[in-house]
């Protein structure tokens, strides 16, 4: 098959047009919804523990009750349009950790309904670095940013705990930023193709 | 040296190539939204999928969503080796010799 010098350029050109179309299209699905939803809710959370330490627990529940739905509608409505195949082993690695963090450790081994955890913030911080892990399992499965998340946060947050507590809570109010205009960068900033 | 390839080289399928090797390796897309982003009608898009999918280039699946028929489109490995060898013999014709 030959063709001209002419054909060849307008053929790249409309390579790149189509290319940039869909890139445009792929950005509207990278996540940033997810991280904005939860970076505020994570401020919240920590402006109200800041302000009601303890007692803000229930509050903290319903608040991530709201942005568990959240994230469920929005996977639900861009599942529809654009989906990564389903990783039956990234799956059960997640739940593995899930299933330990939650159960295995804390109620079968502890007692989570008496918070046998040094204070009320080791025990957010414990539940917090969790899903940490997940970040970070996430990015070395899938070879992308959200492993050095989860890396920075845990870093952050356990030496804050254990270095200075009283800043804690302004901390983890710092980190819910972090994800906030992480979202922002993923949605804007971010010239990876896809 | 890589050369032109016939098929992919139609318009509109160099359109649909470069669209979904955009996507990641374990991406597909939903047929209705790639259509729109492409400008395509349905038979259109549709015959030249069939194209794509009989050389092995893309994989073509139907699952229900909601109770509702969705098809999805993705790129095979042999498509994307295919498309970048296009593309890389589209610029050699560019460069001066």
């Amino acid at each position: 098959m030959n063709i001209s010098p002419d054909e060849a350029a307008k053929a790249l050109n409309e390579i790149e047009a189509s290319r940039a179309a869909m890139r445009q299209a792929i950005r509207a699905h990278r996540g940033h919804l997810y991280l904005w939803i939860w970076g505020c809710a994570w401020m919240a959370m920590s402006v109200e523990n800041w302000m009601y330490d303890q007692k803000a627990l229930y509050a903290n529940y319903w608040i991530m009750g709201a942005c568990i739905i959240a994230s469920t509608l929005i996977r639900i409505v861009q599942g529809r349009q654009i989906r990564g195949r389903m990783d039956g082993r990234f799956m059960g690695v997640c739940a593995t950790l899930l299933v330990f963090g939650y159960f295995v450790w804390p109620v079968l081994l502890g007692d989570l309904h008496s918070y046998d955890f040094r204070s009320y913030k080791a025990a957010y911080a414990y539940y917090t670095v969790l899903w940490m892990q997940l970040y970070m399992v996430g990015g070395i499965w899938f070879d992308n940013f959200w492993f050095w998340v989860g890396l920075a946060m845990t870093a952050l947050l356990v030496a804050t705990l254990l270095l200075a507590p009283a800043m804690f809570w302004g901390v983890t109010l710092l980190l819910g930023l972090v994800l906030l205009l992480s979202g922002f960068y993923v949605r804007y900033g971010w010239r990876q193709s896809a | 040296m890589n050369e032109l390839d016939p098929v992919i080289h139609q318009p509109a399928r160099l359109q649909i190539m470069s669209a979904l090797c955009q996507l990641g390796e374990r991406t597909r897309v939903d047929f209705t939204y790639l259509k729109d982003n492409l400008g395509l009608t349905d038979g259109n898009l549709g015959a030249h999928l069939t194209t794509l999918e009989a050389r092995g280039y893309i994989t073509v699946e139907k699952e229900f969503v909601a109770r509702r028929p969705k098809t999805f489109v993705a790129v095979t490995p042999a498509g994307r080796q295919a498309f970048a060898g296009h593309v890389a013999a589209l610029q050699s014709i560019l460069l001066p010799k």
